[in-house]
């Protein structure tokens, strides 16, 4: 349903994303886990559609995301990083809006705007402006209008961000509710979250993909390196780091003579 | 729930009508193009007002002889917003990763943009009144400089609009689209052709820019009461190229 190949993306020397490669499922949970400054937005912002790849290619439902871009985005529904909304729009509007640039209209629009409404729990702020609601009904708004055309691949960039964390544990079990045929991909950076959501975790530093495995397999390793799931990642990501200074210091030369 | 999975974008027109109808409404949220507007009409009637009393004619040219200054002065207050304001906001990303193409957001502002042209053309509707109310003005004229009036609008709203996708600032847009759309006009004034064509009497660049780049020429044949078609395919061309370079510019934008 995602499948990405070998993407990179460079702007000059800095490779914000170098050379990922993975697939995520219809049913499947995975998670972008990583520092700021990663390259999980800017990979996100590849698979929307919204930034071309340097290099490598990547599809979304079978839709090549630079020569079928407008295929892609008809099957993805995308919540960007900074979940920027229409703030002079009624949310009634606003979601009426993004269902009918989905190709919604008539019957079909108000089953899946009542739908939504319900799903992300907006029916107290329906009559509001987007700009007089709070952070959390923000970023769920932003989730509506993401999911109203019901897509098949679902692409959120910190999507609890800004929410509280009853937001947080009712979010998540929403987002396991969606996951039935679909195949979702979300951003963060607090492993916590990711693992008690995900299946499947992906992790990125630096703009390279340090791990691409299961959770319970990570858990395994973790257990076998006698460290918790946080300590093992963390370690992933310090390896890292040392191999890039590492590299950048340049060979070590021989002594003296 | 498992999803209907769902391949098929919005079609052409319908995209369009859907983003000129969110347009419309975000065009009055800021409130400076209402305010442009009003101000356009109490300026432009006062100033025709004036000139009324002193030449006692019932004529509307002296209020169409206002627009090639008039328009190019209050429209960018219009324009600067539609893209420059989504970079602002950070909406663009949002809107353009739904299923449309660029040029469906493109046509969408701008058909947003001219209605609201339509409130500005409209100013004229009280000039129009007093002077049916006091003679028999030529209704040819008034009809086909109007037409003018629309035209050379629908041009520097073009023209604006490719100004506000380049920039990131709505007062850089504003300023720009200003000074932009004055050369357009002004690039057609007898005054300033003397002079460019001074600089260079054998190719006579002043006579080569009215001639192919000046807005002021078909507008004033249309003020003339000459519906020509050069005249039309010049505006109508002018606003195909900036509507398609602004198309352009997004998709380039997309990096």
């Amino acid at each position: 349903m995602i499948l990405v190949e070998q993407i990179s993306k460079r702007y000059g020397d800095f490779r914000a994303v170098d050379d990922v490669s993975f697939q995520v499922a219809p049913g499947e949970i995975v998670g972008f886990l990583g520092p700021n400054g990663a390259g999980k937005s800017t990979l996100l912002k590849m698979l929307c559609t919204w930034l071309q790849p340097s290099s490598g290619r990547a599809e979304i439902a079978g839709h090549d995301v630079v020569r079928d871009a407008l295929g892609a985005r008809c099957n993805l529904g995308y919540l960007t990083e900074h979940n920027a909304l229409y703030d002079g729009m009624f949310v009634q509007a606003f979601l009426r809006f993004a269902g009918k640039l989905r190709g919604l209209s008539g019957k079909l629009l108000t089953e899946r705007l009542d739908w939504v409404v319900q799903a992300c729990t907006l029916g107290d702020v329906l009559d509001r402006r987007v700009a007089q609601c709070s952070k959390g009904y923000r970023q769920r708004i932003g989730l509506a209008a993401a999911l109203i055309h019901d897509p098949p691949v679902i692409l959120l960039d910190e999507p609890t961000h800004g929410l509280d964390p009853l937001q947080v544990v009712a979010f998540r079990e929403f987002l396991r509710s969606l996951s039935e045929g679909r195949a979702i991909l979300f951003s963060s950076h607090n492993l916590a979250e990711v693992a008690s959501i995900t299946d499947r975790l992906l992790v990125l530093h630096r703009g390279r993909l340090l791990a691409d495995a299961p959770l319970d397999q990570l858990q395994a390793d973790a257990d076998a390196a006698d460290t918790n799931l946080e300590g093992h990642v963390l370690g992933l990501v310090r390896a890292a780091g040392e191999a890039h200074r590492g590299a950048a210091r340049g060979p070590v030369q021989g002594g003296a003579s | 729930m498992k999803p209907h999975t769902r391949s098929r974008a919005v079609p052409f027109w319908s995209g369009v009508f859907t983003v000129a109808g969110r347009e419309v409404g975000g065009l009055f949220e800021g409130r400076i193009a209402m305010i442009s507007a009003i101000a356009f009409t109490l300026l432009a009637n006062s100033i025709f007002m004036n000139e009324f009393f002193l030449s006692g004619r019932v004529d509307m040219g002296p209020w169409f002889d206002l627009m090639p200054l008039l328009l190019p002065v209050f429209l960018p207050a219009v324009t600067m917003r539609l893209w420059a304001e989504e970079r602002k906001q950070r909406t663009l990303e949002m809107l353009l990763t739904m299923p449309i193409r660029a040029g469906q957001a493109v046509l969408g502002k701008y058909l947003a943009a001219l209605l609201l042209l339509g409130l500005f053309v409209a100013a004229a509707l009280p000039v129009i009144v007093m002077l049916w109310s006091l003679g028999a003005p030529d209704g040819g004229l008034i009809l086909s400089g109007l037409l003018g009036t629309l035209l050379l609008g629908a041009e520097l709203i073009a023209l604006g609009m490719l100004v506000s996708s380049l920039c990131a600032d709505q007062i850089v847009a504003f300023v720009s689209t200003t000074v932009l759309g004055l050369t357009l006009v002004l690039l057609g004034d007898d005054r300033v052709v003397a002079v460019l064509d001074g600089l260079a009497d054998v190719s006579a660049p002043g006579t080569w820019m009215r001639e192919h780049l000046s807005a002021l020429p078909a507008f004033e044949s249309f003020v003339r009461g000459l519906l020509g078609v050069p005249a039309l395919v010049h505006v109508l061309g002018a606003c195909v190229l900036f509507l398609a370079l602004n198309a352009w510019v997004l998709e380039r934008k997309r990096g």
